[in-house]
C-alpha cells in the first residue's frame, strides 16, 4: 500500500542541537522487562554516569544525558521513569578513552553492552545480543534505511549527513559479525542516498551494495525488508539469525557510532519534529529522557486540537502526559490534528485485506474480537499480525481494527498465560 | 484514548466510495432519458425516494441512526433496482420493490454492509414474486411508448456501422441496458477509482462468453441480453457486502456466476438467469471467503486439502444451482421468497438487532 510519504518536510533539514530540558524522565523499560536504579533518590550524577540497568536475559543499561540531582521513579502512562533534575553544569565522568579502531570483537560486544546500545527501530532489542552468533554464519547484513512511516526523516537525514560515521560503524560491526555482504536498503524515494553511500564503498574491504525498495507501506517492517532483498519470506517469529542474516536500523548504527568512536553511552539520538500543527520542524540530537513538554514548547506548536504522537504516525503512541520522554526506540515527535472520522459498518470492501503486510484479514479480528472466540482469532492469524496500522488507515469505515486487534491479542496471551 | 494509526487515507469514507458509484451510475440515468423520457425518470424518482424514506424510517425506528440513509448506499439500490425493469413497470410495483429490497435485503440483515444477498436483487425477486405481471413477455414490449428514435452516431449503412451503434445506444431491455458504453464507462471509472476491482467482471463475461460460444457449437440458441449481463457484473456481483473480498476468491465466484447462468439460460430461465446466479453466488460468499483466505506470511498451504475444498464447493453451488432450476420450473420460487420472509425477520428479532449498533 502506498501512503503519501510527506518527508519533503524536513528530508533536506540538517541535524541540529536543541537546547537541553531543565528535567530528564529517563524510561526504565526496554525490551522486555523494568531496569533496576543504581543510584539513590538525591543523589548527585554526572553526565554519562550509570543510573540503572537490567541484569537478566535481556540486559540493558541506562545512563545519565546531562549532570545534576536524581529525584526519584515517577510513573508516567503507567511506566517507571526516574527524574533528573538538570543542573546545567555538564560536568562529565571521565571515560577512558579506548582505542577504537583496534578494539576485538569481545571488546566490542563488551561496550555495547555497557553503554545500552539498543535497536532503535522501535521494539528496542538489546544490541550486543543480536550480534552474539554462537555458530551461525551470517551471509547478509541488512542496513534498515527504509524509514517507511510518514514524515520521519531523521535515518535519511544521518545518512545523508554522517554517512562516514555509519561506514566506521559497520565496518566494527562486521569485525563481530563477518558477514559475507552488507545491504544498504532505502526506499526510491530516497534514491539520491545511493549516491551518497556509494562514494563510502572503499571505506570497507567486504561487499557492500544498496538496494532500493519500493515505495511502499510497511517496507521497513523486518520481514517485509528481507522478503524485498533476499526474496526469503521467513514466517513471524522466526529468528532472521537462523536464516544468515543480521539486521541493523540506521539510528542504532549512529548509537555504536557514537559508542565506539566518541566513547559516549546512549544518551542522545536523532529524532524528527515535525507534523501540521508543529511551527518549527526538523531533524535533532534530542537526548533520551527529554520530556515532551519540552520538544512542545520548542516547536513553538498550536495549542487547539492536536495530538502528540511519539514515533512515526503509523505505528507510534499519542500521549496523554506531557511529561512522556524520548526513549532509545523513539524515531519522531509529531504534532499532528486531531482525526475527526466518520464511522460507518464495515462494508466487506477488503481494502483492509489487501493493504496487510502479512496477508491477513483484519476485518474478521474486529468480528472475533467483539465476542472474544479465541478459536476463531487464532485460525484468522492474529498471531502473525505486525501491528502495522495499513488495515486500520485504509478502512472506510474506521472500524476499530486496531483495538481489536490488540485486544485480541491480550486475550491471547492471558489464554497462553493460564 | 487514541490508538495509532494517526493518520487516516483521504477521500475514503463509505459514502467516498458510495458517490464514486453513483458517479459511475449516472450516465445510466442520461441513457435511460434519452430512450424513454420522462417516464424513465419518473421510475428511478420513485425508486430513490421510496428507498431513502424507507431507509431513513427503519433506521430511525430500529438503530436510532437519523442520517445514515443519506450514506449514498439506498440511492444505489434504488438505481440498480429501477435499471433492471422494464419502463412499462406500473411505479407501484417499482415503489414496493424498492421498499423490498431496503427492508428484506439490507435492513433486517442489521443495516448497511452486513447483507448477505445483493439488495437490489432482492428487491427485484419480490417484485416477480408478488406481481406475475412482472415475468410476462408483454411487460417488454416497450416499442409503443419509446421516446426517440435511435440514436446512431456511426453512419448505419454498414455492418460495423450499425453494430458500433447499437454499443452506444440501444433501446431495448431494462432501464439500465441502453447504453453498453456508458456501463462499461462506469465500470472503468470504478476500477480506476479502485472501488471495484476487474477480476469479478472479467471472470463472469469469460466464462460466459465461452459457455454461449460452446452452446451455440452445439447448435443450442441462448436467448440473453448482453448489456444485462455487463451491467449486472460490472455493477450488481461487485456489491462489496455480498462478493468475496480477496482477487482469487473473486475469480472463482465470478467464473461461478457465469457457469450458473449458462446453465440457467439452458434451463429455459428467461428473464431471472443473472438474478437467480449472483443471489446464488451471494450466499455461498461467506464459504468461498474461508476457502479462498489468502495465504498469510511465511505460512505453508496444504494445497490438496484446499483443492478438495474447492471441489466440494462447487459441487454445492451447482446442487444448489439445480435445485433453483427445479423451482423455477414448477414455478415454486414465490415459496422461496415467503420462506426468507419469515426467515430473515426471525432472525432480525431475535438475533441481528442485538447487533445492530456493531460495526461488523
Amino acid at each position: 500500500m502506498h501512503i503519501n510519504s510527506l518527508k519533503h518536510i524536513t528530508k533536506h533539514a540538517l541535524i541540529e542541537n536543541i537546547p537541553d530540558p531543565p528535567e530528564f524522565y529517563l524510561p526504565l523499560y526496554g525490551y522486555k522487562g523494568v531496569l533496576k536504579t543504581v543510584v539513590e533518590t538525591g543523589q548527585y550524577v554526572k553526565k554519562y554516569e550509570l543510573v540503572a540497568q537490567a541484569e537478566d536475559l535481556f540486559s540493558t543499561a541506562m545512563h545519565a544525558p546531562a549532570s545534576g540531582i536524581m529525584e526519584g521513579v515517577e510513573i508516567i502512562e503507567g511506566k517507571p521513569h526516574l527524574k533528573l533534575v538538570n543542573d546545567f553544569k555538564e560536568a562529565a565522568i571521565d571515560l577512558s578513552l579506548q582505542q577504537s579502531e583496534h578494539l576485538k570483537p569481545l571488546e566490542i560486544l563488551q561496550i555495547l553492552k555497557q553503554y545500552g546500545i539498543e535497536g532503535s527501530g522501535g521494539a528496542r532489542f538489546p544490541t550486543h545480543l543480536k550480534y552474539s552468533l554462537g555458530h551461525q554464519n551470517v551471509d547478509i547484513f541488512i542496513i534498515n534505511g527504509a524509514e517507511c512511516e510518514p514524515y520521519l526523516t531523521a535515518d535519511y537525514a544521518l545518512m545523508q549527513n554522517k554517512t562516514e560515521a555509519l561506514f566506521k560503524s559497520i565496518i566494527s560491526i562486521q569485525k563481530i559479525i563477518k558477514a559475507k555482504k552488507v545491504v544498504f536498503g532505502i526506499e526510491k524515494q530516497n534514491k539520491e542516498l545511493a549516491t551518497i553511500l556509494k562514494s563510502y564503498y572503499s571505506l570497507c574491504d567486504f561487499p557492500v551494495e544498496v538496494k532500493l525498495l519500493p515505495n511502499t507501506y510497511p517496507q521497513g517492517g523486518e520481514l517485509q525488508l528481507i522478503k524485498s532483498i533476499t526474496k526469503k519470506e521467513l514466517p513471524k517469529g522466526s529468528r532472521p539469525l537462523e536464516h544468515g542474516i543480521v539486521l541493523s536500523n540506521i539510528g542504532t548504527l549512529w548509537a555504536i557510532y557514537n559508542a565506539l568512536f566518541q566513547n559516549k553511552p546512549y544518551i542522545e539520538r536523532v529524532i524528527t519534529l515535525s507534523g501540521e500543527k508543529a511551527i518549527k520542524k526538523g531533524n535533532f540530537y534530542v537526548k533520551i529522557g527529554t520530556p515532551v513538554s519540552h520538544l512542545f514548547d520548542l516547536s513553538a506548536a498550536d495549542t487547539q486540537k492536536h495530538q502528540i504522537v511519539l514515533g512515526g504516525p503509523m505505528m507510534g503512541k499519542a500521549i496523554t502526559d506531557y511529561k512522556s520522554p524520548v526513549t532509545k526506540g523513539t524515531g519522531g515527535v509529531l504534532i499532528l490534528p486531531e482525526i475527526q472520522n466518520e464511522k460507518y459498518n464495515c462494508i466487506e470492501c477488503g481494502y483492509c485485506a489487501n493493504a496487510c503486510p502479512q496477508r491477513l484479514m483484519p476485518m474478521e479480528f474486529a468480528r472475533y474480537a467483539k465476542t472474544d472466540n479465541k478459536e476463531q482469532l487464532l485460525s484468522h492469524r492474529l498471531t502473525d499480525c505486525i501491528e502495522c496500522g495499513a488495515c486500520a488507515y485504509i478502512c472506510p469505515s474506521d472500524v476499530p481494527l486496531m483495538r481489536s486487534i490488540y485486544h485480541g491479542k491480550e486475550i491471547l496471551q492471558n489464554t497462553i498465560a493460564l | 484514548m487514541n490508538l495509532n494509526p494517526y493518520i487516516k487515507a483521504k477521500k475514503n469514507s463509505v459514502s467516498a466510495i458510495m458517490f464514486d458509484v453513483i458517479i459511475a451510475l449516472m450516465p445510466l440515468v442520461l441513457a435511460a432519458y434519452a430512450a424513454f423520457g420522462f417516464k424513465a425518470i419518473w421510475l428511478i424518482t420513485t425508486a430513490v425516494i421510496t428507498c431513502l424514506i424507507t431507509d431513513f424510517l427503519f433506521n430511525a425506528l430500529y438503530a436510532k441512526k437519523y442520517n445514515s440513509f443519506l450514506d449514498g448506499s439506498a440511492m444505489i439500490t434504488a438505481l440498480l433496482l429501477s435499471f433492471t425493469v422494464s419502463p412499462l413497470t406500473p411505479w407501484y410495483v417499482l415503489a414496493f420493490g424498492s421498499f423490498c429490497a431496503i427492508v428484506f435485503g439490507k435492513l433486517l440483515w442489521g443495516g448497511l454492509g452486513k447483507n448477505r444477498f445483493n439488495p437490489a436483487l432482492v428487491g427485484r425477486e419480490f417484485m416477480t414474486a408478488f406481481f406475475p405481471l412482472m415475468s410476462t413477455a408483454a411487460i417488454w414490449s416497450t416499442n409503443s411508448i419509446r421516446n426517440t428514435k435511435d440514436f446512431h452516431l456511426f453512419a448505419n449503412d454498414s455492418l460495423l456501422g450499425m453494430y458500433s451503434n447499437d454499443l452506444v445506444f440501444k433501446t431495448t431491455g431494462a432501464l439500465g441496458e441502453y447504453s453498453m458504453l456508458f456501463i462499461v464507462l462506469g465500470g472503468l471509472y470504478l476500477i480506476i477509482r479502485k472501488r471495484i476491482s476487474w477480476h469479478i467482471p472479467f471472470a463472469i463475461l469469460t466464462v460466459f462468453l465461452c459457455g454461449t460460444w460452446l452452446s451455440s457449437a452445439c447448435g443450442l440458441e441462448l436467448k440473453y441480453s448482453i448489456a444485462g449481463m455487463i451491467l449486472g457484473s460490472i455493477f450488481m456481483a461487485t456489491d462489496m457486502p455480498s462478493s468475496p473480498n480477496g482477487y482469487p476468491g473473486m475469480l472463482y465466484y465470478g467464473g461461478m456466476i457465469g457457469l450458473v447462468s449458462i446453465f440457467f439460460i439452458l434451463g429455459n430461465v428467461r428473464f431471472e438467469y443473472l438474478s437467480y446466479a449472483i443471489l446464488l453466488l451471494n450466499g455461498f460468499t461467506p464459504f468461498i471467503n474461508q476457502i479462498f483466505r489468502p495465504r498469510a506470511w511465511g505460512e505453508k498451504v496444504d494445497y490438496a486439502i484446499k483443492t478438495e475444498k474447492i471441489f466440494f464447493l462447487t459441487l454445492a453451488i451447482i446442487a444448489a444451482a439445480m435445485a433453483i432450476l427445479t423451482l423455477h420450473y414448477y414455478g415454486f420460487i414465490k415459496y422461496l421468497i415467503y420462506i426468507y420472509i419469515v426467515y430473515i425477520t426471525f432472525k432480525f428479532n431475535f438475533s441481528f438487532i442485538k447487533n445492530i449498533h456493531n460495526p461488523i
